[in-house]
């Protein structure tokens, strides 16, 4: 029964999650929605962590297979992007490169600033 | 026959057993571009393509698959939530590198996009491929894109960092897991973030946050292309 408890409060939180989603009037998805609910329970103690490991543990071991259906649905736009395979597949490749690269640099570079304002006041170690 | 292929059963069992001997020749080969989301995509189509299946029918079931992405997405939560001491210490940080991310993955696809001729619809579908399916779809709509060649770029770009990751770590030489979590999220939404929760639970978490973090960012500078 456990489980199926877990799953209960997962469900219900997405359930939530899609309310606030269709309420708000930009598009921003239900499941980042429903992450930020149930953060925000486990922050304010109204929900602890450990009551949600199986589940937690579960849909993180087969999160890459639930990509499935939508990796196979590309032969559904297979027509409309026929003569442009090539460049946009390159394009998709070399951005991800790209904003991986330049993300990395941003974050150690703010992490070194990070440190080294802190370090007058409190001596933090990195 | 068609009642036995558009059963729900059919694509959940057909998706299981293409994971599985994804999951094995990855075993068998120990390379990273024998990726086994990346090999199960293939079959599948293979077989759905050679036997005359249609999509429709295969997606009976690949949807229940795909609708428990919502819950897999939201309970990343837990993880940022045992990893919360590591994101206040570098919270700045993170959200910095999102937004500088962010905006590097729309100005590079509006160059290249520009650079390849493809026309503005083409251009909008991409723009937003960066973050999660759900913020790209919106965004797609908003500045007129197809919204089908929106969801194929933010497939092919998940599926690209899920099996690409590790080696690009490498590549840029990076050493903490709080820019590997960070970068993988930024460039490559939940399909990255699949891989980074393999390589440690910072990163998984980090990865986790810069999802929600550059799916927000990204939302807001659309708006000045």
């Amino acid at each position: 029964m456990k489980v199926l408890w877990q799953i209960g409060i997962l469900f219900a939180v997405c359930l939530l999650g899609e309310g606030i989603s269709l309420l708000l009037p930009f598009p921003f998805p239900a499941s980042v929605i429903a992450m930020i609910i149930l953060l925000l329970l486990m922050l304010t103690k109204r929900l602890k962590a450990e009551k949600l490991k199986e589940t937690s543990d579960f849909f993180l071991g087969i999160m890459s297979f639930l990509f499935i259906p939508a990796g196979v649905g590309i032969i559904n736009v297979y027509d409309s992007i026929k003569g442009h395979i090539l460049p946009l597949l390159v394009i998709c490749i070399l951005t991800t490169i790209i904003t991986f690269g330049v993300t990395s640099f941003a974050v150690r570079f703010f992490i070194r600033l990070q440190e080294r304002l802190s370090k007058p006041k409190g001596g933090k170690q990195p | 026959m068609k009642e036995f292929l558009s059963s729900p059963f059919f694509g959940i069992v057909v998706s299981i057993i293409a994971f599985r001997i994804g999951v094995l020749i990855q075993k068998i080969s120990k390379t990273p571009v024998a990726n086994p989301l990346l090999i199960s995509i293939a079959l599948i189509i293979v077989f759905i393509k050679t036997f005359n299946i249609s999509y429709e029918d295969y997606n009976v079931g690949g949807q229940i698959i795909s609708t428990m992405l919502v819950p897999a997405t939201a309970i990343l939560a837990v993880s940022i939530y045992n990893q919360a001491a590591v994101l206040k210490k570098y919270f700045i940080p993170a959200v910095a590198g999102c937004f500088v991310g962010s905006l590097t993955a729309i100005v590079s696809i509006v160059l290249m996009c520009r650079a390849f001729g493809l026309d503005e619809a083409l251009t909008a579908s991409l723009m937003p491929k960066s973050v999660t399916t759900a913020i790209a779809i919106g965004i797609s709509e908003q500045h007129g894109g197809l919204v089908p060649v929106t969801v194929a770029a933010v497939i092919v770009t998940g599926v690209f960092g899920a099996v690409f990751a590790p080696l690009l770590v490498k590549l840029f030489r990076i050493k903490d897991p709080v820019t590997t979590g960070i970068s993988i999220g930024t460039s490559s939404h939940v399909g990255g973030t699949s891989t980074a929760i393999t390589m440690g639970e910072i990163e998984g978490a980090m990865s986790s946050i810069a999802i929600g973090i550059a799916g927000l960012i990204t939302t807001f500078l659309s708006v000045f292309f």
